[in-house]
């Protein structure tokens, strides 16, 4: 075991950093998605003509074929630089992307990556709905085949970026009357076809960044399913242990910045005199540590074995619940001021409201308790 | 980088774990036989890091991992520290020093005591007639040094480090058995006809138990790296995994009696010594809030 990076690492770290130095915008991101999403396609182009869209991604697509180490490096070199949130790309770079990698066909691949990659095509995710929320496989939005078209009736919700996307990763139920993880099937929506309806949500930080997503006879080639008819419920699963596992090494990296950062107010404003802040600040900070060993570990596991370890799982839950602590934190070092807020800044407010998505979004921290407790522990299965 | 033991270090830690299991089970730490330490002494898990041993840190730490796990006399650790940096080598038992005495843990049979005085590790010679008792950790003896004997210092602060890591491992290990404790009795035991583990609130605390005790044991492997290389942060480092192991073996043990219900409470059973164990662990070479607040790490 060892902590060290090879010279090769270390230079590449060195032209990240000389990168992002030189390049970052001075122009901050707007929050609402709709107002963003111009900034968010050029700053990706940028990305991609430079060399830093798709570390690990295959050459054949578009990426750059490098190791997963060095994805690693570039992403902590880009939350230590503060560089912008990659936003209305998230979706593409993090689920989408690696979605299709793992199992879309050669055509499918060739036609979606480059454009992921370059920001030209914007994508969003279509799981949740109404009725099937942590009961994702209780999913009913119907895909009725008709000659080689499927035709989608139904509705989705929670789907950030919905309102400025060009495609969906769009799970979807094609056998009458198949049952819960059966008769699923994974397909790419086009996001424009005819007979969709996007109804933008507001969330309580203010900005709208999700939405409803209602499909009324919308005609989708067959061709468009990716991993086969029916088997859905496997390749979305392949999305999920994704993100479970290397999707948030930059929220990770991130939370370090911001320890410190909160332990430096603390002393200017002498809270840290109070032993009770102390101690959490204190806890954080190993915790926050922590967080970057584990990280290290899973990549590890990954450059190992090919894939993240059953360990996953507990970062992603132990990396959403230490955000909300340190956002909460940094909402008690401002004490009453958090009163002036009310919407569309971005500052410690804005994030500790927005925050609470961390143990809902993609899997509730009860969902990931579930996991670690069957998967890892072997307790038996509730449901 | 890489934090996954290699092939060499898991076989290590698999002949670890399989020698406790057969020879040190959990459960007689409540009483160890005599004879105990001679074993331990030829099977090699006392001296092995001794300079000569040229044994790694990250592979000590993965060492005492396991050791620990199955609640092994904490004369290993004393007896650890004292084999890299003394003249000492066999056994040495572990010195507590607090504000009103010193207190000795298994000091059988040893003539010396070794722990932290102040920020150094120092060594103590122990009267023969010392009187032992049983400590809260059944596993090993207490007794109190009422004298204010010379202490040997070592002013190496890696010294004192080396112990703090080893204790980390050990508190690490006590994390891992009262999860694999809990949630085996959770498979087990049987209420409301289904086992006790499918309800929720009980899987939850198994599962809490589980990031306890990952998120201890991935700051343990990165501490040993950076104590290894002689980072510039590597006190920083020990310090923040010292806190976390010792939190999860003190959160894990409590929540181990309480998902074992009645029995949990039981002298016959085993949840009390992880717990009372890491009672004891948390007191040797405490992490300090300073470092971990400190400017740059």
């Amino acid at each position: 075991m060892d902590i060290g990076f090879s010279p090769e690492e270390m230079r590449f770290r060195e032209q990240c950093r000389d990168w992002l130095h030189a390049n970052i915008p001075a122009e901050i991101r707007p929050l609402d998605a709709a107002d963003a999403i111009d900034f968010d396609k050029h700053w990706q182009r940028q990305l991609f003509d430079a060399g830093w869209a798709g570390i690990n991604w295959p050459t054949d697509y578009g990426g750059r074929g490098l190791s997963i180490v060095q994805q690693v490096i570039w992403l902590e070199e880009y939350a230590k630089a503060h560089a912008p949130w990659i936003g209305a790309n998230f979706v593409g770079i993090n689920h989408g992307g690696p979605t299709l990698i793992l199992n879309a066909s050669e055509e499918q691949k060739a036609f979606h990556l480059p454009q992921i990659l370059k920001g030209e095509a914007i994508w969003c995710q279509g799981f949740s709905e109404p009725g099937a929320g942590s009961d994702l496989a209780g999913i009913q939005t119907r895909g009725r085949i008709d000659g080689d078209e499927l035709v989608i009736n139904g509705s989705k919700i929670w789907t950030s970026f919905a309102h400025v996307a060009d495609w969906q990763e769009l799970v979807l139920r094609t056998e009458d009357g198949s049952r819960r993880h059966a008769g699923l099937s994974w397909v790419i929506c086009d996001m424009h076809a005819p007979g969709i309806t996007i109804r933008p949500i507001r969330k309580m930080s203010g900005q709208t960044e999700f939405a409803e997503v209602f499909y009324d006879d919308v005609r989708i080639p067959l061709n468009n399913v990716v991993g086969g008819l029916g088997n859905g419920w496997k390749v979305a699963m392949s999305t999920l242990s994704f993100e479970r596992g290397t999707g948030f090494i930059a929220d990770q990296v991130k939370q370090s910045e911001e320890i410190a950062e909160l332990i430096s107010k603390a002393r200017a404003n002498g809270m840290i005199n109070n032993d009770h802040i102390a101690d959490q600040l204190a806890q954080m900070r190993a915790e926050v540590a922590a967080l970057r060993a584990m990280t290290y570990r899973n990549i590890s596991e990954v450059v190992r074995t090919g894939q993240p370890g059953p360990e996953a799982s507990i970062i992603r839950l132990f990396t959403a619940e230490l955000g909300q602590r340190l956002e909460r934190m940094a909402v008690l070092l401002l004490g009453e001021v958090i009163l002036d807020f009310a919407y569309g800044d971005d500052n410690a407010v804005h994030d500790y409201l927005r925050g609470f998505a961390s143990t809902i979004a993609g899997g509730t921290a009860q969902i990931q308790r579930d996991i670690i407790g069957e998967r890892l522990l072997g307790l038996p299965k509730s449901r | 980088m890489d934090l996954t033991p290699d092939e060499d270090q898991m076989a290590l830690q698999t002949a670890t774990n399989d020698w406790c299991r057969a020879h040190m089970p959990l459960a007689e730490a409540r009483s160890r036989p005599e004879g105990l330490w001679q074993q331990l002494e030829m099977m090699g898990w006392v001296g092995m890091t001794a300079p000569a041993m040229d044994l790694d840190h990250p592979t000590e730490a993965l060492v005492f991992a396991e050791l620990g796990r199955f609640l092994a006399p904490v004369a290993l650790l004393s007896s650890a520290v004292a084999a890299r940096w003394t003249k000492f080598d066999g056994k040495v038992a572990l010195a507590l020093a607090g504000t009103d005495n010193i207190r000795l843990f298994d000091s059988h049979n040893a003539t010396h005591a070794l722990g932290l005085f102040d920020a150094n590790i120092g060594s103590v010679n122990i009267d023969a007639d010392c009187e032992t008792r049983r400590s809260l950790d059944l596993s090993t003896s207490i007794a109190h040094l009422q004298s204010n004997p010379p202490v040997e210092t070592i002013n190496d602060p890696r010294a004192a480090l080396h112990l703090q890591l080893l204790v980390a491992a050990f508190s690490v290990g006590c994390a891992d058995a009262a999860r694999d404790m809990a949630a085996d009795y959770a498979t087990l035991r049987q209420q409301f006809d289904r086992p006790i583990g499918w309800f929720q609130s009980l899987k939850h605390i198994c599962s809490d138990m589980a990031v306890r005790a990952a998120v201890a044991r991935s700051q343990l492997y990165y501490a040993a790296c950076a104590l290894q290389a002689g980072e510039s942060d590597a006190a920083f480092h020990v310090t923040a995994a010292k806190r976390l192991a010792d939190q999860a073996a003190l959160d894990n043990g409590r929540a181990n009696i309480q998902v074992h219900g009645g029995i949990g409470m039981t002298d016959e059973a085993s949840p009390h010594l992880c717990l009372k164990r890491a009672h004891l662990l948390q007191f040797l070479a405490p992490a300090e809030s300073r470092i971990l607040l400190a400017v740059s790490p």
